[in-house]
């Protein structure tokens, strides 16, 4: 995965695919903590990191963003979910 | 040797038989034609440019051409012709210049891939280039064509050649396609402008085109850093003005108006993402054109 950021905003290269992909702000910072741990992360541990601090009530929305970010990133091939 | 030095006769010459091998930027194409609207586009158009010896290289072997059937007199059509295969539908005669232009940008844009290659005007001052991306009747090749006759150099109105190596944009001089309003608005914005007789009822309506200016194509050489990315869209009335546009929005439509992005692969995608980060990014709203370039002046001027 080749990745370029600009003020926050990313375009991603999918080397598998071929394709490439605009990501707004939040997605790519999904985008640069899967990347950033060697064997992925939850979606509980990415909620837990990008709602760091915040009450439990954000924490659950957090979670429901980063699974449809998550979502789209297995639609565009970006990133897959691991049954495991 | 430049096309202008050849006599009338020597032009048909060469087009009826052996073929004329003419350059343009890095392009040498050898073209073959019994056409007279052939050779009076190729004279009018291309005369400053260079042309080749016939025992040398070229990139391509083209021929505008009647069809060998009946239609050859009833409604007459001419056909374009690569390495003697015809990959498109025949167009009425009078199109047959319009025809061997489009031909050409369809050689250029599915074989030249040592380049990325963008649906995009280029220009350039100074030695930089500004970058014109933007879809069919946006003006693009209107505001292009204002620009080269207001000091701007010419480097390509529809495709922009990028050497994926250096990020330079490489110059392809070759003749601005007007359509259907914009040909009166350049005659009357550039009464110097040598524009073609418009052929009517094409595709893309009416279309005249316009010489490249004798510097674009003497300074066919000189290559330009990318600078600006200018998204142009004419608006009736609108008032011209620069709009920033973020960079990863800037690096997207350049890839929709790809011809080969996805044959460079990861490579392509670094290549214009060093492109993009030399420029400043915007769109740009016109409803005038002299207005457009006197904007465009002081954007190079300034920065």
């Amino acid at each position: 995965m080749t990745f370029r950021e600009w003020n926050g905003e990313i375009v991603v290269f999918n080397q598998e695919t071929g394709s490439t992909h605009l990501l707004d702000e939040f997605a790519g910072i999904v985008l640069r903590r899967l990347m950033a741990s060697e064997c992925g992360a939850t979606v509980e541990e990415l909620a837990t990191a990008l709602a760091y601090g915040q009450e439990a009530r954000e924490q659950q929305e957090s979670e429901q963003a980063v699974t449809a970010v998550l979502a789209e990133f297995a639609r565009l091939g970006v990133a897959h979910a691991d049954a495991s | 040797m430049i096309l202008a030095d050849l006599s009338r006769s020597e032009l048909e010459r060469r087009l009826a038989g052996p073929g004329l091998r003419l350059r343009a930027g890095p392009v040498v194409t050898q073209i073959q034609s019994l056409l007279g609207a052939v050779a009076d586009g190729v004279a009018l158009h291309y005369a400053a440019h260079p042309i080749e010896d016939s025992d040398g290289f070229a990139d391509f072997f083209v021929r505008v051409d009647r069809p060998r059937n009946l239609r050859r007199w009833l409604h007459p059509q001419a056909v374009f012709y690569i390495d003697g295969e015809a990959p498109f539908t025949p167009l009425p005669l009078d199109q047959a210049f319009p025809l061997l232009e489009w031909g050409l940008n369809w050689c250029i844009s599915a074989h030249c891939h040592q380049y990325l290659i963008f649906h995009a005007a280029v220009v350039e001052r100074s030695g930089r280039a500004l970058i014109l991306p933007a879809p069919p009747g946006s003006g693009k090749s209107t505001l292009c064509a204002g620009l080269i006759h207001r000091g701007w150099r010419l480097l390509s109105d529809e495709l922009a050649l990028i050497d994926p190596a250096t990020s330079r944009v490489i110059p392809l001089a070759r003749p601005v396609s007007l359509k259907n309003r914009s040909i009166d608005v350049i005659r009357a914005f550039a009464p110097a402008a040598v524009l073609s007789r418009p052929v009517h009822d094409t595709t893309k309506g009416t279309v005249a085109h316009m010489q490249a200016t004798p510097d674009s194509v003497r300074r066919a050489a000189e290559f330009a850093s990318p600078a600006w990315i200018v998204m142009p869209r004419y608006e009736a009335g609108a008032t011209a003005a620069l709009t920033t546009l973020p960079k990863a929005r800037a690096f997207m439509e350049m890839v929709n108006g790809g011809f080969n992005y996805s044959v460079h692969g990861r490579k392509g995608f670094e290549a214009l993402a060093r492109v993009v980060d030399l420029c400043a990014c915007h769109t740009f709203a016109y409803g005038d054109l002299e207005e457009a370039a006197k904007l465009f002046d002081a954007l190079a001027t300034k920065s």
